[in-house]
């Protein structure tokens, strides 16, 4: 059944030099030495903590200006109904997807968004006005604002990788639950993965490819996840798709309506007897 | 941060009520799925004065040539009508930014896909444009004196310069639509085509219905208002029927619309204020005497521009509600064809 299910997923068109994450869920201890590591690294201030969030573990509860990472904890039980039946834990590091085709790139009016020689995805932090077009565009709902007014996200550690080294998240992760290397790499890595978890009745399915539905126009993504239950259970969108296919489409209707609006208004405004 | 916590708070509490019945595997915690934009007052007023200033000038160029001096009142008056609402917009656009000085780095770039690179570039275009159509108008009308500058003014080409106004006000009043359907926000994506017919219909509404106004307070039963009532409720009728197939054809999606302030904004302010009444009044206004008349035409227009003010706020915040729904984003990226 695993053989045949990956069979059938076409594999996705990766640029060849383009690097990137595996971040396996199943290998995840909720550690939290990722998040950790890159506010160390990228020199971010502590998430601000006030009283515990009541979600389990979690209390960074989403990506934002200053979590380039965050460990999403996710407490499943066998029976909804029932107080205090035990409970199974979901943990996943969830990161900026260095999109094939980023909607975060796309939308960006400045240009201080660009693709890098690794093939991540950079904001150029002299560059951005805090138009704040990306935020609403991405179809993950990584990128936010800072307290100082640009778009901050993951920035796969380029300055670690012009240096040779892997990001830090990676470096931390005591488990391999976060992997970094090449993205074709990744992606074989992650199929085997996927097979070996089905093997042993696993639930298992690698998030970013067309098996659950594929990214579509978006084209895969550069930071793969293996995951153990459906998309959604882990808050990622099960099909997402990249936003600005409607522009071209968008533009033609309203130019039809322009066209339409117009003309009856000529009408309107003719003499009548 | 604080809003993040803050919301944190809310979700967690909710979790609480919950957590004795079965919850739907979907979203754990109820979290956003999506990221709300910071848009708000600003872009409204923006997105409603740019419709305004774009369509006030179209209206006047299709008046001046297709109808030529019969027309001359409107003409006039929507040139000036397009200035007054065009000279805020750029402010209100650098205001919005968070790093206002940076504010030229929009200008770096031109990006075909994206619609606020665009809408830059062409409010500039717009500006340029209409700014000559309305210094020619300003000059025959005696405001730039007699000297050398009026007479230079005068010799600009009026129907090269209202032929390329057209495009370009409709451009302005048309692209924030796509603007907002060119994002992963449930509520301006789903059926994201009819965004940019609607805010080209409600700004034409808006700017006949303004324009009818400024010719109404002095001569109520001219021509030309008469004219630009017709085009009003044309332009009503169409904004009418794009709301409301945009609602019904948006299903569960339109919930920010459907309650709340933004809820109600779109009930009572964008239908029933901005498309019901005046249609009323304006045919009202045909069958009574003329003293009347004036009365009616102005409140008319009145409530088109507040209907059409709300539209854009219900949009915009209703918008922002909806980047919070993760049903609503689970339910545009299921694993079919979304659109
Ligand atoms: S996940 Fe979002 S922020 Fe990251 S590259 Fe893709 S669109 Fe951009
Ligand atoms: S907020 Fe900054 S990075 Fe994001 S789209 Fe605007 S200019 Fe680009």
């Amino acid at each position: 059944m695993a053989d045949s299910a990956i069979a059938f997923s076409a594999k996705p068109n990766f640029r060849s030099e383009a690097v990137g994450f595996l971040t396996d869920a199943t290998l995840c201890i909720g550690c939290k030495a990722c998040e950790v590591a890159c506010k160390q690294w990228n020199d971010l201030p502590a998430d601000n903590l006030g009283p515990m969030t009541g979600m389990s573990y979690d209390n960074t509860i989403a990506l934002g200006a200053e979590t380039w990472r965050h460990v999403a904890f996710i407490e499943r039980t066998a029976d909804e109904s029932a107080i205090g039946s035990p409970v199974t834990w979901l943990m996943l590091s969830d990161v900026c997807k260095h999109c094939v085709n980023a909607a975060c790139m796309e939308a960006c009016p400045t240009g201080a968004i660009i693709r890098t020689e690794f093939d991540s995805v950079y904001i150029q932090p002299d560059i951005c006005n805090g138009c704040g077009y990306c935020i609403p565009a991405c179809p993950f709902g990584v990128p936010q604002l800072s307290a100082a007014g640009a778009a901050q996200k993951c920035t796969m550690c380029y300055d670690r990788l012009r240096g040779g080294l892997e990001p830090a998240c990676a470096k931390a992760c005591p488990t391999e639950s976060i992997r970094f290397g090449f993205v074709e790499e990744l992606y074989a890595s992650g199929v085997a993965r996927i097979a070996q978890l089905r093997e042993r009745d696993v639930d298992a399915r690698l998030y970013g490819d067309r098996m659950l539905g594929g990214t579509g126009a978006i084209g895969g993504l550069n930071a793969l996840f293996v995951l153990n239950d459906a998309p959604e259970t882990f808050n990622l969108p099960a099909a997402p798709d990249l936003p600005q296919r409607i522009v071209p489409r968008a533009f033609a209707a309203t130019a039809a309506a322009a066209l339409v609006l117009c003309a009856a208004a000529i009408a309107a405004m003719q003499e009548r007897s | 941060m604080n809003e993040r916590r803050h919301h944190a708070g809310d979700m967690s509490q909710s979790n609480r009520r919950r957590s004795a019945a079965p919850t739907s595997p979907a979203s754990p915690y109820g979290l956003p799925v999506i990221r709300r934009a910071h848009w708000g007052w600003l872009v409204v007023v923006y997105f409603f004065l740019g419709g305004l200033s774009g369509l006030s000038a179209v209206v006047a160029a299709l008046a001046s040539l297709t109808r030529g001096s019969a027309a001359s009142e409107t003409v006039r008056a929507g040139r000036y009508l397009s200035l007054a609402a065009l000279i805020p917009c750029p402010l209100l656009l650098i205001l919005d930014l968070r790093k206002p000085a940076r504010f030229l780095n929009m200008l770096r770039v031109i990006k075909l896909r994206s619609p606020m690179s665009l809408g830059v570039w062409g409010l500039i275009l717009f500006s340029l444009v209409s700014g000559l159509g309305v210094a020619r108008q300003a000059a025959s009308d005696g405001f730039l004196g007699a000297g050398r500058l009026a007479a230079v003014t005068r010799r600009l080409p009026e129907q090269t310069l209202a032929i390329v106004t057209i495009p370009l006000g409709l451009f302005l009043a048309g692209y924030t639509g796509v603007l907002l359907a060119a994002t992963a926000v449930p509520l301006w994506a789903k059926r994201g085509l009819l965004l940019g017919p609607l805010f080209l219909s409600s700004a034409l509404s808006g700017s006949a219905a303004a324009i009818a106004a400024a010719l109404a307070v002095r001569r109520p039963s001219h021509g030309e208002v008469t004219a630009l009532a017709r085009l009003e409720r044309i332009a009503t009728l169409a904004e009418a029927a794009l709301l409301w197939g945009w609602l019904t054809r948006l299903g569960a999606t339109a919930k920010p619309l459907m309650s709340g302030g933004t809820g109600r904004a779109v009930r009572h302010g964008a239908a029933g204020a901005g498309l019901a009444l005046p249609l009323v009044l304006n045919a009202t206004a045909t069958i009574t005497p003329a003293h009347w008349r004036r009365s009616l035409t102005l409140i008319a227009s009145a409530l088109t521009l507040l209907g059409g003010f709300l539209l854009r706020y219900a949009i915009v915040f209703g918008g922002n509600r909806s980047a919070d729904d993760p049903a609503a984003a689970f339910a545009l990226t299921r694993a079919e064809p979304r659109r």
